[in-house]
């Protein structure tokens, strides 16, 4: 077997642009023309030996800021503590707060600066999800309790989600009743998996989610990843379309992929959908197939799936991940344009359409392939 | 006497070769955990500190049982701040157990808890609780300073928003409390070696002011050499805030670059109506 004997790597210098990254050249260039810019040397930032006092260093970073602060770079990063305006004409919104003595805005986390009309605020680098009304989101039952559960969505506080604000079984229109009211582990027990939209938020930051729809509901028939959401910092980004139905390849039929806002994520194997049956029997009326899909609405058991239908899930499962590792954004198009993309390359590997593993060197290749185009 | 006074007088130079107002090698790195909420690594010369964040979060049933700091229920308006410190066994040179009650391993943590929620806006998260979970790989002095920076930095991984860095240093004594010299200089960053010799004090201020959020002092010292030692020591957190936020710029400049999060906008170039 070949032994590899590798150079021996310089110790890891202190000052920031030797980081041994591919994207690093990119920052040497800007910190170049920066303190062009400024009139200064032009190779401030570049000292391969990395011998210079933290001091030093530090002197640097201050001396960087301010040239930021004239010349207003876009890319700024504000972290906790710094001033973003001390002008009053500016409202404060999330991830800033008002200093006491100097009434400044000043950030609260470490993000980037966004702007509507007047309001300042700061979106952090990554934080957990916030929930908004309207979301949808895909969340786990923790907690059963006498007239509601508690679902965690990922966010600072579970959210609830009231007997009263799901479909029961025979009708939209049925009132609740004390005997859903005994049954209610019938309906949704602990561990289970749902997609829900987000009714109504609390003051506090509490969130109250409703399944008042046919499209929602328990999922089942599916893997579950979660990855980053909409707190920031890539992952799940809010879009038109989070919930979709795509071809799988190699004959593996189709397959159903939820985006939830709060970056929680199921894929599951395509199965005729109660709309599916809204469409086909028009004519009947609502209630009775209403009768008919509740029966299978709450069942925790899976259907039939096929091996290759698994395998599909799984590299689409393998797509997600790859792409959260490689800090792209997922919404529709990157999901379906990474599934082909993974699709070809297994095509050309050894062990053909089996070879679903997309990590490390063959994520990277991935998220080459669909940023390169 | 493993610190020889007489040679710091001849040069000026501490046992590890440094002058008297030099901090140790800093290395940080966040976001070291893919998993985590937040997550940082910290070595402060050879102190070495490894710390997760969890949450805010709901302490709820499938979280198994109160953590170590939550004794009471966490119905309470701000978000609790529970810290917990692991010391592994193999940290420092003679292998000790450190149990799950140690003494001394408690009142890291509430101080640790304490410095934290002074800054972090707890009263943002109601009913939820912020898990820190801090685990120290190698000793060499200054350890609580060492977790008051690798929890705080996790805590900006995490986003939860808070008044500005808690930064923590330590300053000590060029001569030993027996000595009484008052013209003793004050040090900064203490290693393992002089922690034991000399007097010193940990000292952590909230970011660039001088407001101090924590100092401990276990050690006797002459109330003279006091004032020298606290100056030193919140130089030295200035110090420190510098490079704990040059950590943070640098991974959110990569991320910018990545596209994994959008561009600010500059203040300057907005168009005010």
């Amino acid at each position: 077997m070949p032994i590899t004997i590798l150079a021996p790597r310089p110790s890891r210098p202190i000052n920031p642009p030797s980081d041994p990254r591919a994207a690093m050249p990119d920052s040497d260039s800007d910190s170049d023309s920066d303190s062009d810019s400024g009139g200064g040397g032009g190779g401030v930032g570049l000292d391969p030996t990395g011998d210079i006092p933290m001091f030093a260093a530090a002197a640097r970073r201050s001396k960087h800021a301010l040239l930021d602060t004239t010349t207003a770079s876009h890319s700024d990063i504000v972290t906790p503590g710094e001033v973003i305006t001390d002008d009053p004409q500016w409202m404060r919104g999330h991830g800033t707060f008002v200093s006491a003595a100097t009434a400044a805005i000043v950030s609260s986390v470490a993000g980037t600066v966004a702007r509507t009309n007047k309001l300042l605020s700061v979106r952090p680098l990554r934080a957990r999800y916030t929930p908004e009304v309207g979301d949808l989101v895909v969340g786990r039952i923790v907690e059963v309790q006498a007239k509601r559960w508690r679902v965690d969505v990922g966010g600072t506080q579970l959210a609830a989600l009231p007997l009263s604000a799901i479909n029961l079984p025979g009708g939209i229109l049925r009132k609740r009743t004390e005997t859903d009211e005994l049954q209610i582990r019938t309906f949704f027990a602990e561990g289970d998996l749902l997609i829900a939209e987000v009714q109504q938020l609390f003051g506090d930051g509490g969130a109250v989610l409703h399944t008042r729809s046919l499209k929602y509901g328990k999922l089942r028939n599916g893997v579950f990843v979660a990855v980053s959401g909409m707190g920031g910092g890539g992952g799940v980004v809010r879009s038109r379309r989070q919930v979709w139905t795509m071809d799988a390849a190699n004959g593996a039929g189709q397959m159903d992929v939820v985006l939830g806002v709060n970056g929680y994520v199921w894929i599951s194997k395509h199965v005729e959908t109660p709309e599916g049956l809204v469409a086909e029997n028009k004519g009947a009326g609502i209630t009775n197939m209403e009768e008919s899909v509740s029966t299978m609405m709450y069942s925790s058991q899976n259907d039939r799936i096929g091996v290759e239908t698994m395998r599909e899930i799984a590299r689409l499962r393998g797509v997600v991940t790859a792409l959260v590792e490689n800090g792209l954004r997922v919404d529709e198009d990157m999901v379906v344009r990474g599934y082909h993309e993974a699709v070809e390359m297994a095509m050309m590997s050894a062990e053909g359409a089996d070879d679903i593993y997309l990590g490390g060197e063959r994520g990277r290749q991935l998220a080459a392939a669909l940023t390169g185009v | 006497m493993p610190l020889d006074t007489s040679a710091y007088n001849l040069a000026l130079l501490r046992v590890d070769g440094r002058r008297w107002n030099e901090l140790r090698r800093v290395h940080a790195q966040i976001r070291t955990q893919a998993a985590a909420d937040g997550s940082s690594y910290l070595e402060m010369g050879h102190t070495k500190v490894m710390c997760v964040v969890t949450g805010p979060s709901e302490p709820g049933p499938r979280r198994g049982g109160a953590g170590a700091g939550g004794g009471g229920g966490s119905g309470g308006k701000d978000a609790e701040v529970a810290v917990s410190i692991v010391i592994a066994g193999f940290s420092s040179v003679d292998r000790k157990r450190h149990g799950k009650g140690d003494k001394r391993t408690l009142e890291l943590q509430s101080t640790v808890s304490n410095a934290l929620s002074a800054s972090l806006h707890t009263h943002l998260f109601p009913h939820s609780q912020i898990n820190i979970s801090l685990h120290v790989l190698s000793q060499d002095g200054s350890l609580l300073a060492a977790l008051i920076n690798a929890a705080t930095l996790a805590c900006v991984d995490a986003g939860i928003p808070m008044t500005d860095y808690v930064a923590a240093c330590t300053a000590g004594s060029t001569s030993t409390y027996a000595a009484n010299d008052e013209a003793a200089d004050p040090l900064l960053d203490l290693n393992h070696q002089e922690e034991q010799e000399l007097p010193g004090l940990t000292v952590a201020t909230l970011g660039n002011s001088d407001r101090v959020a924590v100092l401990v002092c276990e050690s006797r010292v002459q109330v003279g050499r006091l004032e020298g030692m606290l100056a030193v020591g919140v130089d030295g957190c200035k110090q420190m805030r510098e490079i704990l936020d040059r950590v943070v710029r640098e991974k959110g400049q990569r991320m910018i670059q990545e596209g994994t999060v959008e561009r600010g906008v500059g203040l300057n170039d907005m168009d005010v109506d």
